[in-house]
């Protein structure tokens, strides 16, 4: 039964070495691992496993993706930080979920400015506000109306406290000022599980998971994140059209790699991820998951996003009822 | 005859070379994943997704549902034959399948369970195939207060489970739920007994501790016992097969479990587990010998065994036709979907029906296919009783690292499985009993987490749990339960004899 077992790991990892060709330049000794600190089957694992073939190929080297969850995501990006420096071993992950963790959890193993650096952004996903169809308001401003008058009585479902649209709910919460009942689940498909069964009345969440639902009157779409309006949704108006005063965003997926890696093979791979996600087949492909290719044109790019995003989710935490 | 054209669309699907062989890979792989204790099919699941790239949406499901129903069937063959379930939906096989293969049974056992297993899947599919969407809708519509009272009568049957003192069956579950509070608590996000370790954070894996308290145990504790269990046994083809007493005795408990399995697995996040678990603390309540339990009562692995066979099956109900994954094998599937361009939702079935018509009818054939990969293997897998123990111990042990270590790739999984080892020999020397435990583990968290989120909702008014019909149906069948436990301890108490009988 041994046999059996590494003839699957076996079989995975050959499945997985595309066109094994001798790279130019050699920055890369041996196989490169992607690791996904999150279950199979979710944005950054697909993500993840889009990329692999396309950068196997790019620098001539097997391309293996590893899941190693737990923990928010900070079990996989713990063994990043602390895996041998040579740029062979990369994080991809939700950036905010990682950016928020040392605010949010109390013993948060590794420092996600000192023992990570950032490659690239992949993608960025705009959230829909899905409504229940317990309520009919016509639109957001309706729903606003009805929480300034019935104070609590709105349940907002979220992945899970400190969880990327738990921060997004409360930043709505905080700028208009609402009295909204903020309930966690355990992960994505339970909360809009929740919302199309009525429990719950709202909740914040990609739009792979909430479209399928919109447009089968299942749920109502009231808003969406991000600066353009859906193309799947044209009637449905940005937060930014409706005029608030904060940023709501989605989320933000990017490639990490552990610090102190060489500078070369950092670039070498921003380099062809940026190639990779600048093909028309890989935008498709994560248009479909509901996201926007976001490649940054340079490490220092999203190396600065990083910093900036860290201080401000670092103070809004502080100050918001998420960390109880 | 909508379903008759449905069901032939479905059988033009799934009957090309192509889709049957990967039905019978799944299947296969599946069963082997089920027999290995500790190896789940998550892992097998996620490492083989690189592999259906290259084939259509259809095939690569066809494939990943194969390994998750076929690991259904192997999980009870190592649960009945070394008291170690291959899989915890299994545990609760041990009870009554490990005394059955003391007794020279283990053929029987094996044969039944596997004939459990095809009838359970079997109408469960027909049932999936026949009302998927009401279900789905139905199984969508059960909200926390609901969840609340179904996790508490399965807590109030976790009563029955108990084989010995009531008293060390009650700590023995309440040990369990405090087990389950290890780690993030969903509704605060505050840490509970972690104490700083970040593998704790989620909580300690059902595996660790399903493998640590029978497995490891059951090594353990056999270490020095010289006598293996009836090793001169003849294994002849008839010492294999059911006598008709045994069939007559499972035909109900077969389909009564088939039904609560299913009722159970179309609810998102509930398991496998737990229907085995009410299955077989259900027929252990309404059998006229229940002393028999825990002895080797067939009824005792066929119920449960069919429960968790149709969970399996009915857990595909939310999923696919909503898109709403019940657990992270789930998950991964309709992450299959999404790599090929296909977004799981309530619209699967209308856009896609080739691809859940012909689902349906593989999970037919792979099933049958099951049965008759199963059926042959029997006699073998009884013939690993003819092992040595000081060969058959450390592969076991061997096979149990390897698969708990498969799970989340974690070190500290080995350490607890072995820690776990540990607590369920002291356990066994007090004479505490593991299963009980292992639902109060299971069903703890659930509980808690349920009650806590209706309580937020219904602003802290405990009526909800009485004003919603699924709800309140459940707390009725709790008081009934509760009443006739007492009615028949007050009887029992006053004639004795008859009580027994």
């Amino acid at each position: 039964m041994i046999n059996i077992k590494s003839l699957f790991v076996g079989s995975a990892s050959v499945s997985l070495i595309v066109a094994g060709n001798v790279a130019l330049a050699n920055e890369f000794q041996g196989p490169v691992r992607i690791v996904v600190p999150f279950a199979p089957g979710g944005t950054s694992d697909i993500l993840a496993r889009y990329i692999a073939p396309e950068l196997s190929e790019a620098i001539g080297q097997p391309v293996i993706v590893e899941n190693k969850a737990g923990a928010g995501g900070n079990i996989g990006a713990d063994y990043v930080a602390k895996a041998n420096p040579n740029g062979h071993t990369l994080l991809l992950s939700d950036l905010t979920a990682l950016l928020a963790a040392p605010s949010v959890l109390d013993n948060v193993a590794y420092d996600i400015e000192s023992d990570l650096s950032p490659v690239t952004m992949v993608s960025y996903s705009p959230y829909v506000l899905g409504m229940s169809q317990q309520h009919n308001f016509e639109s957001f401003d309706d729903l606003v109306e009805y929480s300034r008058n019935n104070p609590g009585d709105i349940a907002v479902a979220t992945s899970g406290v400190g969880a990327n649209n738990h921060i997004t709910t409360e930043r709505l919460i905080q700028d208009l000022g609402l009295d909204w009942t903020v309930i966690a689940y355990r992960g994505g498909s339970d909360a809009t599980r929740a919302v199309v069964s009525g429990e719950s009345d709202m909740l914040l969440n990609g739009t792979t998971a909430s479209l399928p639902f919109v447009l089968n009157d299942q749920m109502n779409a009231l808003a969406v994140t991000g600066e353009e309006r859906l193309e799947e949704l044209p009637d449905t108006p940005t937060f930014r059209e409706l005029g608030l005063p904060g940023e709501l965003d989605g989320t933000y997926q990017g490639i990490l790699v552990t610090a102190g890696s060489p500078p070369e093979v950092v670039e070498r791979l921003q380099k062809e991820l940026a190639d990779i996600l600048a093909t028309e087949d890989l935008q498709a492909k994560i248009a479909q998951q509901g996201g926007q290719a976001r490649p940054s044109e340079t490490s220092a790019q999203l190396q600065e996003w990083m910093t900036e995003q860290m201080a401000e989710l670092t103070e809004f935490i502080a100050g918001s009822d998420i960390k109880q | 005859m909508e379903i008759i054209n449905n069901l032939a669309l479905g059988i033009s699907v799934a009957f090309t070379l192509e889709n049957l062989m990967y039905c019978a890979l799944g299947v296969t792989i599946g069963m082997f994943i089920g027999v290995i204790p500790g190896v789940g099919h998550l892992a097998a699941i996620s490492m083989l997704l690189p592999l259906t790239y290259y084939v259509p949406a259809t095939t690569a499901l066809v494939m990943l549902a194969g390994i998750y129903y076929g690991a259904q069937y192997g999980g009870s063959t190592a649960a009945i034959l070394l008291n170690l379930p291959g899989t915890p939906s299994s545990s609760v096989i041990c009870l009554d399948g490990y005394p059955m293969s003391k007794n020279g049974r283990a053929g029987v056992a094996l044969f039944m369970t596997t004939i459990a297993s095809f009838v359970g899947s079997f109408i469960t599919v027909i049932v999936l195939a026949a009302f998927a969407p009401p279900l789905a809708n139905f199984a969508v519509a059960f909200n926390s207060a609901d969840y609340f009272a179904m996790m508490l009568l399965g807590l109030v049957a976790a009563a029955i489970l108990v084989q010995g003192s009531p008293a060390k069956g009650l700590a023995a579950v309440v040990f369990g739920l405090m087990l389950g509070m290890v780690g993030t608590d969903v509704s605060t996000g505050i840490q509970r007994y972690t104490f700083g370790l970040t593998f704790l954070y989620d909580g300690i894996n059902i595996v660790a501790i399903a493998m640590g308290i029978f497995g490891v145990t059951e090594v353990i504790a056999n270490v020095g016992k010289v006598a293996q269990i009836k090793n001169d046994q003849k294994i002849t083809f008839r010492s294999l097969l059911p006598t008709k007493r045994d069939v007559k005795d499972s035909v109900f408990p077969i389909l009564r479990g088939t039904g609560i399995g299913t009722g159970i697995g179309i609810l998102p996040g509930t398991g496998t587990s737990i229907g085995s678990f009410i299955a077989y603390a259900l027929e252990k309540r309404i059998s006229k010998d229940p002393s028999k339990f825990g002895k080797g009562a067939i009824e005792g692995i066929t119920a449960p065994e069919s429960a968790n066979n149709a969970a399996a099956q009915s857990a595909f109900i939310p999923t696919l036709t909503l898109g709403i994954p019940g657990d992270a094998v789930m998950a991964l599937m309709l992450g299959a979907l999404l790599i090929h361009g296909i977004t799981p939702g309530p619209n699967v079935i209308s856009d896609n029906p080739d691809l859940f018509w012909g689902l349906v009818v593989s999970f037919l054939i792979g099933n049958l296919l099951l049965l008759i990969l199963n059926i042959p293997m029997v006699g073998l897998w009884v013939r690993l009783l003819k092992i040595p123990y000081p060969i058959l111990y450390p592969a076991i042990i061997l096979f149990i690292v390897i698969g708990v270590y498969s799970i989340n790739y974690a070190n500290m999984d080995i350490m607890l499985v072995a820690m776990f080892g540990v607590i369920g020999c002291v356990l066994l020397i007090l004479g505490f009993e593991p299963a009980p435990l292992l639902l109060g583990y299971i069903l703890g968290p659930m509980m808690e987490e349920n009650f806590r989120r209706a309580m937020l909702i219904s602003r802290g008014d405990l009526m909800v749990f009485l004003e919603r019909p699924v709800s309140a149906t459940f707390f009725a069948l709790i008081a009934l339960f509760l009443c006739w436990s007492i009615y028949s301890a007050i009887k029992q108490r006053r004639s004795p004899v008859e009580g027994e009988l």
